[in-house]
């Protein structure tokens, strides 16, 4: 009975905005892919990276199915398991650190069989659901103090902690920055915030000196100051910016922009697409997709306040500050307005776990936007 | 109150979305200023850098100019040297390093160490691994055609021919050639505007180096479009982003043409294989050209040019700078000599023009010369001497007296007349100046008045203060030869493009005609005639007769300071004096003149006569030949016209 009705309700409100713009990024992405691997055609030693963009597609394709699957099941009967879920993420955090085989530098693998899953990519979205569920567990009508908000804070604190300890360091502050945003939808009083602001002080003074290992210094260090170290950390952003610059007003054009087809744009599939995507099709272009992205992040907010109950606003705007935070922070560091950190942008970048994670995350937006 | 919220009740979350919409517009607008500030303000600049990054230019390497004899022989000329390199970063050292040094035919002990040198360089992390690095220098042709053969096996292990001098006859000619050298950080940062690079070659001393501007040529380059590393590149794009002008062809260097005949120099090195050390310097007395000058012992300049590597150029030159015979020297130029009695002629002509001598008039010599307190001896007992005689039996006495007659300003007058004292300007390898003592010198030597008579006495046999090069000696004799023409010697004849054009020619200079009465210039020569024909001659030799020359022997003292270096054992050597022949030939009609320099040779009637004999036999040889085969080209040339 539940169950038709829901369906019902799904075929009145399936929210094609959403819809359109997720494939409309999606369909761009693997383009631009297949853009960014192009150099590699020629290349007899380095020939598998040029069909990544395919790769990518499956992806998409298994990451579409999952993320059908997330928005099918009510997520009310998710919100159940929403602790369990978490649960199980930690424990496979654990386990990496158990494990640690050791990629670049850092454990973030599992492997399966053929495949390499990074657990913390999927934990993004147990610590949504969690935060949620404890938003929604906790329903105030007078304003809060932080202390209100310590259990809620500890659940991405946890995570963020074992993430740091891999090291990475872009996860760890994905989680924090997403979390973050969900706790403001909170009530707080005037005076908390000030108090939190004042403690970010000791805070950012204890991660520098604890927090940060050296490498992630120099990145900050090489941000601050590009010109100091030209050919070692801040090359990468340096090339960026030059690709970025080369494209202009209306780009080099599809597969033309030099400084990608002649290899300087380092990680070009991973952290850097957007360069490739700015220097291909120029202002004109960017600017078309960073409409879409925003339009994703405030589509998002939008389901928030439609939702009718407190655990599927919470999840939506958990979701669409993932996704804004993502989007912001690897453009930011693409154009040099933030430092270099391992941030994917969604839809864009290569990767299964992080496809895979973003579509299951637009799932549950579409499942709270279905039934509102 | 409590009661009535409910974890439906989304109403707390209301007044935040507001706020969070705010903060999408803001960052995207953040966002899209900085793109519009990169691809719209600072675009210009961000595609300049671009293009930068990919468009490079490629040296376009040029040859160097070729030195030829007179009769167009090469004398220094390029090849390919086949150097070996390895890519450390490409190769694979299990399967293709084996593989390379069997092909090589390495050594157990250098494949190890080389080994060991790749590793260590894979290990790095750094731009080197993906660059060549030499292996071997110069790998014979059969490991070339095994290396190319296997090339497509052999990835990270390259060939590259690059151009080597090299001199096909050796050692002959060593020092007029010269040999090159890898530019050193001091040059390099004098010639920097002249485009020389760090591991260029240039000249070093002689032809190579005087005319290393003509014989260098001009680098060229192209324009290429290249990615950050060979790989990660996709072909076919980039050729529009490369500006005109593409490319400079570089020029080759400028040949030189020699005045030196290879074949003469060539037997003047046989003839002179039974003499450790000295000097020759054969030139053509009408034009001042030389014709072979050769300074022994010598170097191998294709070692010295790295043909068998940097490590044998060190031995080289640790071998070669440490020989007390001084190999690197150049001894017809750079290094300065006692003339000895080589020098009587000029004292004779000095003492005739200031007509303080007769002739005819005779010296009784009883094998020494008395004057003021010391005694002064002659080479034997002469008795009466006239000019003629004194000339042809070298006697000392005759011409101790002449020196207790002549000035000493006079003598040396005359011997500057001749081109003594000052440079002759060959201007090849550096050049002494040698020296004519003066009343002036002798004041500035010891300080005010030190000069005693007994100066001049030496002075007129070529000893004491006065020094000469042998190549002045030359020039001096030619002089006598040509009735008292002075001319500038010269070794370059023409400069030549590659192509064969003559750039550039070099008549010859006359430096001065000399003020000489062709009277006493008359008995002069006779009397250098009477050396070599009369049986009284100091250089008269029955095996020599039918060779036509004339001149005048010498046996130079020489000041018994032996360098440190030399071993104990060998000081004796150190101590001979110095053999000396100089002259002309043939004696009526003179063509060339002749100087033989045997240091520490002995006597210079027994040890340099000789070899100056053969030396002109061999150059007549050569000459009736030539005009042999000229002869039988015109006969050729009559019979094609009928």
């Amino acid at each position: 009975m539940a169950f038709t009705r829901g369906r019902l309700r799904a075929r009145e409100h399936f929210d094609w905005p959403l819809f359109l713009a997720v494939v409309s990024i999606a369909i761009v992405g693997v383009v631009n892919l297949y853009s960014a691997t192009s150099p590699y055609i020629d290349d007899p030693r380095r020939s598998g990276l040029a069909d990544m963009y395919v790769q990518q597609v499956y992806w998409l394709v298994v990451g579409g199915l999952l993320g059908t699957l997330a928005a099918v099941v009510d997520y009310r009967s998710i919100e159940r398991f929403a602790y369990v879920l978490y649960g199980i993420g930690i424990a496979s955090l654990l386990l990496v650190l158990w494990l640690a085989s050791d990629i670049r530098g850092s454990a973030r693998w599992i492997d399966v069989g053929r495949f390499a899953f990074q657990p913390s990519e999927f934990m993004k979205l147990f610590v949504i659901l969690a935060v949620a569920r404890k938003l929604s567990d906790d329903p105030r009508t007078e304003a809060r103090t932080l202390v209100d908000l310590v259990p809620a804070a500890l659940l991405f604190i946890l995570p963020a902690v074992l993430v740091m300890v891999q090291p990475d360091f872009g996860t760890s502050m994905i989680y924090t920055a997403c979390a973050l945003t969900m706790l403001a939808l909170a009530r707080l009083r005037r005076s908390s915030v000030v108090i939190f602001i004042i403690g970010l002080v000791p805070v950012s003074w204890g991660m520098w000196h604890f927090g940060l290992r050296d490498y992630q210094k120099g990145r900050i260090l090489s941000f601050l100051d590009p010109e100091a170290d030209r050919a070692g950390t801040g090359w990468h952003a340096l090339q960026s910016r030059t690709a970025i610059g080369n494209g202009g007003l209306w780009g080099e054009g599809f597969r033309e922009g030099t400084q990608n087809q002649f290899g300087f744009l380092p990680d070009q599939f991973s952290d850097f697409p957007f360069s490739v995507f700015a220097e291909d099709w120029g202002f004109v272009g960017c600017i078309a997709l960073l409409a879409l992205y925003a339009f994703i992040c405030a589509w998002a907010v939008n389901i928030a306040a439609l939702a009718k109950d407190r655990f599927g606003a919470a999840v939506a705007v958990g979701v669409g500050a993932t996704f804004f935070w993502h989007t912001v922070f690897n453009i930011g560091m693409t154009v040099g307005v933030l430092p270099v950190v391992g941030i994917t942008l969604p839809l864009f970048s290569y990767g299964g776990s992080s496809t895979l994670t973003t579509l299951v995350g637009l799932g549950l937006l579409m499942n709270v936007s279905l039934r509102r | 109150m409590k009661l009535f919220v409910q974890r439906s009740d989304v109403g707390e979350f209301r007044r935040r979305y507001h706020f969070m919409v705010l903060g999408i517009v803001v960052a995207f607008a953040i966002l899209s200023f900085r793109l519009a500030q990169l691809q719209i303000a600072q675009a210009q600049n961000h595609r300049a850098q671009a293009r930068r990054n990919i468009v490079g230019r490629v040296t376009l390497a040029t040859t160097r100019g070729v030195i030829r004899d007179s009769l167009g022989r090469v004398l220094a000329g390029n090849r390919p040297s086949y150097d070996v390199y390895v890519v450390p970063g490409v190769i694979d050292m299990k399967e293709t390093w084996p593989r390379a040094v069997q092909l090589m035919g390495l050594g157990a002990s250098e494949a190890r160490q080389e080994k060991a040198r790749i590793l260590s360089i894979r290990a790095e992390d750094g731009k080197r691994k993906l660059q060549q690095t030499l292996l071997r220098v110069d790998v014979s042709r059969d490991v070339v055609a095994a290396l190319e053969t296997h090339a497509a096996d052999l990835p990270g292990i390259d060939v590259v021919p690059t151009p080597v001098r090299h001199y096909p006859y050796g050692q002959v000619g060593a020092h007029l050639l010269g040999y090159m050298r890898e530019i050193d950080a001091e040059s390099l940062a004098r010639h920097e505007t002249q485009e020389y690079r760090a591991g260029d070659r240039l000249g070093a001393v002689g032809v190579e180096r005087r005319w290393e501007s003509y014989l260098r040529g001009q680098r060229g380059w192209q324009k290429v479009v290249r990615g950050q590393n060979r790989r990660a590149q996709r072909t076919g794009l980039g050729e529009r982003y490369l500006e005109e002008p593409r490319r400079l062809e570089p020029i080759p260097g400028r040949d030189v043409s020699l005045t030196i005949d290879i074949e003469l120099q060539s037997s003047i090195q046989k003839e002179m294989r039974g003499h450790l050390a000295g000097a020759v310097v054969v030139l053509d007395v009408r034009t001042g050209r030389l014709l072979a000058a050769l300074s022994k012992p010598g170097f191998e300049p294709n070692v010295l040019s790295g043909e068998q590597g940097k490590q044998a150029i060190r031995d080289a030159f640790q071998r070669l700078s440490s020989d007390p015979l001084k190999p690197l020297l150049d001894k017809t130029t750079s290094a300065v000599y006692p003339p000895g009695s080589t020098y009587k002629p000029f004292s004779a002509l000095a003492a005739l023009s200031d007509g303080l001598i007769d002739p005819s008039a005779e010296v009784d010599c009883k094998g020494g010369y008395e004057f003021g307190r010391r005694y002064f001896r002659c080479t034997g007992v002469h008795r009466k001497v006239n000019l003629h005689e004194a000339i042809v039996q070298s006697c000392n006495t005759y011409f101790y007296a002449l020196g207790e007659l002549i000035h000493i300003d006079q003598l040396a007058k005359v011997g500057m007349d001749f081109g003594f004292g000052v440079k002759t300007g060959i201007g090849l390898n550096p050049e002494a100046r040698g020296r004519m003592p003066t009343r002036a010198w002798y004041a500035r030597r010891y300080k005010g008045d030190g000069f005693r008579g007994g100066f001049t006495l030496l002075a007129s046999i070529g000893q004491g203060a006065t020094t000469v090069t042998v190549l002045q000696l030359a020039l001096a004799y030619a002089a006598l030869a040509n009735d008292g023409t002075l001319y500038q010697p010269q070794v370059v004849r023409s400069i030549e493009t590659s192509s064969g054009t003559t750039v550039q020619d070099f008549p010859p200079r006359v430096r001065s005609i000399i003020d000489v009465d062709p009277g006493q210039l008359a008995l002069i020569k006779d009397a250098l005639t009477g050396v070599v024909v009369d049986s009284e001659g100091t250089a008269f030799n029955e095996a020599m007769e039918g060779i036509d020359m004339a001149g005048k022997t010498g046996t130079a003292q020489v000041s018994h300071v032996t360098p440190r270096s030399v071993d104990p054992k060998r000081v004796w050597y150190f101590n001979r004096d110095h053999a000396w022949f100089a002259g002309y030939a043939p004696a009526r009609a003179p063509e060339i003149a002749i100087v033989v320099l045997i240091e520490h040779g002995g006597g210079g009637g027994k040890n340099a006569a000789p070899v100056a004999a053969r030396v002109v036999e061999a150059w007549q040889k050569l000459t009736k030949r030539r005009l042999a085969t000229r002869g039988n080209d015109s006969t050729h040339e009559a019979g094609a016209h009928l």
